[in-house]
């Protein structure tokens, strides 16, 4: 840790992320940072909901169809599709993350993140054919 | 004393936890979606859960599941918290929140997997 800071390297400071996302000198990133502790937050709310709306589990069939029935409808299907938007982009941003981490990922990390958008937009696509190919 | 074990801790554990149980999450998750969007009308009736509860093996998964996603969710929060100046109260006041928060949820979501019978379905 006693190594000297470059003053060529451009470090980012995460206490500083809104002046930062907000200033001329945004870079992706940053972005992808703020991105992913949005996503987990999110993800880990859903968790949490997730595991209240499948209690019904416990009382039998007619208690879990009732309460499955006020999550479907094609607005739901929306927000679910979002929601897989979000579990994509964490998902695909962590595994970057970790490749950066472990496997030299800092020696392609351009094209490291547009495969990152690349496949988690085809990904969404895909799932978006999958959920509404039978109501539309 | 807090002051010195929190000190101590430099979080590279739970650096290298949350690299492993993200690796492992990718996995699970790909398999959840599978299963529930598969076959969307399919995938999430009280009978296409209950089919899938009778084997234990899959309860097994289930809870695998769970449990680590709360623990990279939990540990995901805490390493965010981790990101600012604490005093020690407010740290050991967090951690505990968030671990029992944790636990009440993991045993709630326990609790329903085995409340599912083998056998014959709830009506
Ligand atoms: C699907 C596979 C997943 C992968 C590959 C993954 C990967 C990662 C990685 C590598 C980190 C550490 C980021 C860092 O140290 O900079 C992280 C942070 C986090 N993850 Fe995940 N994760 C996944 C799923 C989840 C799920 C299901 C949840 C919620 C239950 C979640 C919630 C979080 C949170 C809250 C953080 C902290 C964000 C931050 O520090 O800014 N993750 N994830
Ligand atoms: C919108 C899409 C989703 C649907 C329709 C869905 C549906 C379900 C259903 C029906 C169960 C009951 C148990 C089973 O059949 O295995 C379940 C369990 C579970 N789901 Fe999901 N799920 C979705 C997304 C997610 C996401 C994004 C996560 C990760 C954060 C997740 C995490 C879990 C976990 C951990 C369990 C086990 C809960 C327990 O054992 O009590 N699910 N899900």
């Amino acid at each position: 840790m006693a190594e000297k800071i470059n003053p060529k390297i451009k470090t980012f400071n995460q206490k500083e992320w809104v002046k930062t996302n907000l200033s001329y000198q945004k870079d992706p990133g940053s972005w992808a940072w703020i991105l992913h502790r949005i996503s987990g937050i999110a993800l880990i709310a859903y968790l949490f909901l997730h595991i209240w709306s499948i209690s019904p589990l416990v009382q039998g069939k007619a208690a879990f169809e009732q309460k499955m029935a006020t999550y479907s409808g094609t607005l739901f299907s929306f927000v679910e599709w979002f929601l897989f938007a979000f579990v994509l982009f964490h998902a695909l941003n962590g595994v970057r993350i970790i490749i950066v981490d472990w496997a030299d990922g800092a020696k392609y990390h351009k094209q490291l993140y547009l495969y990152t958008w690349v496949i988690g937009i085809l990904l969404f696509l895909a799932m978006g054919l999958i959920m509404f190919s039978h109501i539309f | 004393m807090f002051k010195y074990k929190s000190s101590k801790d430099t979080g590279a554990k739970s650096w290298i936890y949350q690299r492993i149980s993200g690796i492992a999450l990718v996995v699970f998750a790909i398999g959840h979606y599978i299963l529930m969007h598969f076959q969307p009308e399919a995938g999430k009736t009280y009978e296409a859960v209950f089919a899938r509860m009778q084997f234990s093996w899959y309860r097994i998964i289930d809870l695998t599941f769970v449990t680590l996603a709360l623990y990279h969710g939990l540990n995901g929060i805490w390493g965010i918290f981790r990101d600012y100046d604490l005093k020690s109260g407010t740290k050991i006041t967090i951690i505990s929140a968030l671990i029992l928060f944790g636990l009440a949820f993991l045993f709630w979501a326990y609790y329903i997997v085995f409340s599912i019978p083998y056998g014959k379905p709830m009506p």
